[in-house]
């Protein structure tokens, strides 16, 4: 058995606008192993809950192309029926806003005890009690059996994300995808929902795709990071050397907007433009060639693809070589370059 | 962790209760409470309720409808409390056994609209798509029926009419408003993180709809229904009024204020139609009084208590 639990390949999911296909995730490739957190960043509207919904079978009106492969079997475009033996038993998701993601009219021992119920049907009754409030201790509710009988509106916004995050592993999934589970939550909750997350993993190595577009949780929490634009993945590598050597231009210009308490420079750094929205998106091209237009158009790929630069370090598009801030000097980047 | 069922402590433990939050009836309630004009109403309901249906197991339909030729046009008396129609039969028995199969007719409407359009609107609403445009097409086409006149024609060739019949004519031209409102609710529900997160889960879709959005969908359904059974019962009221309803021998709210039509009777003898209209103005008005104070219970921003 290999270690690849997750691997996704050419992945397309389009959306009918006004009778006609727009592709959200296009094109994407990558793999999760057991035991790793990979953290998928972008902006807004770049594709990343997309493909999380995509891989979950969420999608009731989208077409997906290309292979899911799920510990080697395909699971894209299976038939609700058959894709409810692994929702819930094999892969769990964490939603991004967990002021919704509970029933409003459910106590939530019944809510986490649902799934149990599904996938463990030979729990008797008060077996399920058990586990649930053993859950909510796990994810560290102070009072489990008094929150059992809670509606989700008497919980604080860290609590429900407790909870949501207890309905997720309650069967010990050995794929957990998170889309942005810090989003609705305050700083100090967040990074214990993290710390949890973390703990989590080191408890049952299940492999993790964390959806966020926090820079600082990312270098943080991940073992390898996809940084996702307009649909694409752009580049693709194990943490440090996202960190420490980003090549395409999304990513460094991703990592140059990142406030920095030692720089003296008052004025942060801003990407040009704005994000293309679904209808306009190039689908010719380097997509984030309008966003950099000093760069000489002639350097950018017709048809980009993701070379390897070196081992597991992907990047799309070969105008990451002659790539430069406005600020610097076109020579001096060069010369690092070459 | 290991935890054993028998033996785990914090089974064991009494577990102290929740802090209360009013609950949906607890609401309900308190609403009733502010409002007295819909507590009366409440309580004349369920007074007049229990009376109608207490009081019809004493009484024999067949002997009050039989023509008694010696006292026609009685004015109420001793022997007759609100006197007799031109056959003689006592108004009073009908009056009762009229009110009992008004109100049958209107649960059972209700009901049966209620079941019909819940399924039909959730499944549409849930699963969209085709499915949604076909059934909804179908709603549109019972929609432009002519009702009153599919039921004339069903009253001319229905050879024995019975409650039931009846009910069932009724419900049949009468479910695709409610079809519509839960589907417009369901549409929105579906679109609720929590139905996302329960996918994920593992549940089905049927077991998210019966067990996740039709709670969610309860508050409107019941307010739905209950100002849908005063609509009912004014329904069946007024067919029978114009003679499309219960036949004589089956008494109705409507078949009494029937008697109307006769303008001697309009002038003269009111005890024959009077307490029946009283009764049918009442009726709705309560009815009404109490779907008004569910609704607002069921929006916090229109609660007075």
């Amino acid at each position: 058995m290999s270690k690849e639990l997750l691997k996704i390949e050419n992945l397309k999911t389009s959306f009918r606008i006004k009778d006609d296909y727009y592709a959200a995730v296009d094109d994407v490739s990558l793999t999760v192993n057991k035991n790793e957190l990979l953290a998928i960043v972008g902006e807004s509207g770049c594709g990343k809950s997309a493909l999380a919904f995509s891989i979950m079978g969420l999608h009731s009106r989208a077409t997906i192309e290309g292979n899911i492969l799920f510990k080697g079997k395909n699971i894209a475009n299976l038939p609700p029926n058959d894709m409810n033996k692994f929702r819930g038993k094999d892969m769990g998701m964490i939603f991004q806003d967990p002021l919704t993601a509970l029933n409003p009219l459910m106590i939530i021992g019944d809510q986490i005890g649902e799934t149990l119920l599904l996938h463990n049907k030979n729990l008797s009754v008060n077996g399920r009690k058990v586990k649930v409030i053993e859950l909510l201790k796990k994810v560290g509710i102070p009072r489990p059996e008094y929150t059992y009988n809670q509606f989700p509106h008497q919980l604080s916004g860290g609590m429900r994300q407790r909870v949501v995050i207890a309905m997720a592993i309650a069967n010990n999934p050995e794929l957990l995808i998170a889309d942005e589970p810090t989003t609705a939550l305050d700083v100090t909750i967040q990074s214990q929902i993290l710390d949890l997350i973390k703990v989590l993993k080191e408890d049952s190595h299940a492999g993790i795709i964390l959806i966020t577009h926090d820079l600082g949780v990312v270098a943080e929490m991940a073992d390898r990071v996809a940084v996702m634009y307009a649909g694409q993945i752009v580049e693709i590598a194990d943490v440090y050397t996202i960190f420490e050597n980003p090549l395409h231009p999304y990513t460094r210009s991703l990592l140059n907007s990142v406030p920095n308490s030692d720089e003296t420079n008052s004025r942060l750094h801003v990407i040009q433009g704005v994000v293309p929205s679904l209808q306009n998106l190039p689908r010719e091209g380097c997509r984030f060639s309008d966003r950099i237009p000093w760069v000489d158009s002639s350097f950018h790929e017709k048809n980009p693809v993701l070379h390897e630069v070196s081992p597991g370090h992907f990047v799309r598009c070969t105008c990451y070589k002659h790539f430069y801030f406005p600020h610097e000097s076109k020579e001096e980047k060069q010369n690092v370059i070459s | 962790m290991e935890i054993e069922t028998s033996k785990n402590p914090l089974l064991l433990s009494k577990v102290e209760e929740p802090a209360k939050t009013p609950s949906g009836w607890r609401i309900i309630w308190r609403e009733l409470v502010r409002d007295k004009v819909a507590l009366l109403s409440l309580i004349f309901l369920v007074l007049i309720t229990a009376f109608v249906y207490g009081i019809s197991l004493f009484l024999d339909q067949e002997e009050i409808v039989t023509v008694d030729l010696f006292a026609i046009h009685q004015p109420p008396s001793a022997d007759f409390w609100l006197g007799t129609d031109y056959g003689g039969r006592d108004i009073f028995g009908q009056l009762i056994i009229g009110t009992r199969n008004s109100l049958s007719i209107g649960i059972l409407v209700t009901v049966m609209t209620g079941l019909i359009g819940i399924i039909f609107g959730m499944v549409s609403g849930y699963f969209g798509g085709a499915v949604d445009n076909i059934m909804m097409r179908i709603v549109d086409f019972f929609m432009i029926l002519p009702f009153l006149m599919i039921v004339i024609v069903f009253v001319a060739i229905v050879p024995k009419y019975s409650i039931l019949s009846f009910s069932l004519i009724m419900t049949a031209f009468l479910w695709m408003g409610k079809a519509r409102l839960i589907r417009s609710k369901t549409l929105q529900e579906r679109e609720l993180d929590y139905v996302q997160a329960s996918k994920t889960l593992g549940s089905s879709n049927f077991r998210i709809l019966f067990t996740q959005v039709l709670p969610n969908l309860s508050s409107i359904i019941i307010v739905a229904m209950t100002l849908n059974l005063a609509a009912n019962i004014g329904l069946e009221s007024g067919l029978s009024f114009l003679g499309f309803g219960f036949p004589e021998s089956t008494p109705s709210l409507g078949t009494l204020v029937s008697y109307a039509r006769n303008p001697q009777t309009l002038q003269d003898r009111w005890w024959i139609w009077v307490p029946a209209s009283l009764l049918i103005l009442v009726l709705m008005l309560s009815i009404n009084n109490v779907g008004q104070a569910l609704k607002r219970a069921t929006d916090a921003r229109q609660r007075r208590g």
